[in-house]
């Protein structure tokens, strides 16, 4: 447990997607974690955030490459 | 076919083409995926692909560490997208107070659009068409997009992004918190507009 003040909501879920990107450390993950571990709202409210992100991802797709475009940047690189 | 080197400076060019063209055109398939998603169109994403080729082969004798090409060329396509439109400045209108307070999860629960789901999030969700996704995301400005695409695709570190972006690592969080939150507002707006909730 850290000796800093508590978050508040507000302040965890400004925490969230830094969260959720595995950029947080230190103090900061402490606080939002002793926060998530007093706090069910915001521990549904991050768990949303999760599935948003992997739904969107999900939904972005993939696409195939357009024929040719392979000989096209070949020759691009050799005409110049 | 490329025309055979004829003097010694040729073939020093012949050999830099060579060497370019088998390190970054492995890399062509991500590339073009990146592009597509970051452009929304296939036909913008290939004119983009071909600029990046154009730049990444003139700055090719500086790039120091080959081991890093991909991330290389989508730094290149990254700034070339942000570059391109800079002068447009798209930025979210509202102040970053109501932005920051703007929750899906909460306006979810509070409209309770589907009384009778018993996975009301999920299924809210579930009701977007993958265009719409799509079209949320081509919404955000340039600044927002093209980390959070990074991140979705590609997983790119904040500091990374902070590489690719030339901004600080704060600037870089700012910015995913903010493109995501314009996301969920996005959406918010689509599911009114289809009259899946009210407010």
């Amino acid at each position: 447990m850290n000796g800093s003040k508590p978050l508040s909501c507000e302040e965890a879920a400004r925490r969230f997607f830094a969260h959720l990107d595995r950029a947080l450390a230190g103090d900061d993950l402490q606080a939002l974690e002793a926060h998530l571990e007093a706090c069910l709202h915001c521990c549904d409210r991050l768990a949303f955030s999760r599935k948003l992100d992997r739904f969107v991802k999900e939904r972005l797709g993939d696409s195939a490459l357009p024929d040719g475009i392979e000989d096209r940047i070949r020759r691009l690189i050799v005409t110049l | 076919m490329s025309r055979p080197p004829q003097s010694a400076d040729d073939e020093k060019d012949h050999e830099r083409c060579r060497r370019f063209a088998e390190a970054t055109l492995p890399h062509l398939g991500a590339l073009y995926r990146l592009a597509v998603k970051l452009t929304g169109s296939g036909t913008t994403a290939e004119d983009l692909v071909q600029e990046t080729y154009l730049k990444a082969l003139e700055a090719f004798p500086s790039l120091r560490d080959p081991g890093r090409v991909k991330a290389w060329l989508f730094q290149i396509l990254s700034r070339l997208v942000i570059d391109r439109h800079r002068s447009e400045a798209r930025e979210v209108a509202t102040g970053t107070d109501d932005l920051d307070r703007f929750s899906l999860y909460d306006l979810i629960w509070q409209e309770d659009p589907l009384p009778y789901s018993d996975r009301l999030h999920d299924d809210f969700l579930d009701q977007f068409r993958d265009e719409e996704i799509r079209a949320a995301l081509m919404a955000l400005p340039e600044a927002y997009r093209v980390p959070l695409v990074l991140v979705y695709v590609e997983g790119t570190t904040y500091k990374e992004l902070a590489e690719i972006l030339g901004c600080p690592i704060g600037t870089v969080m700012s910015r995913l918190h903010r493109g995501r939150k314009t996301l969920e507002r996005q959406l918010w707006e689509c599911a009114r507009k289809r009259g899946l909730v009210k407010t």
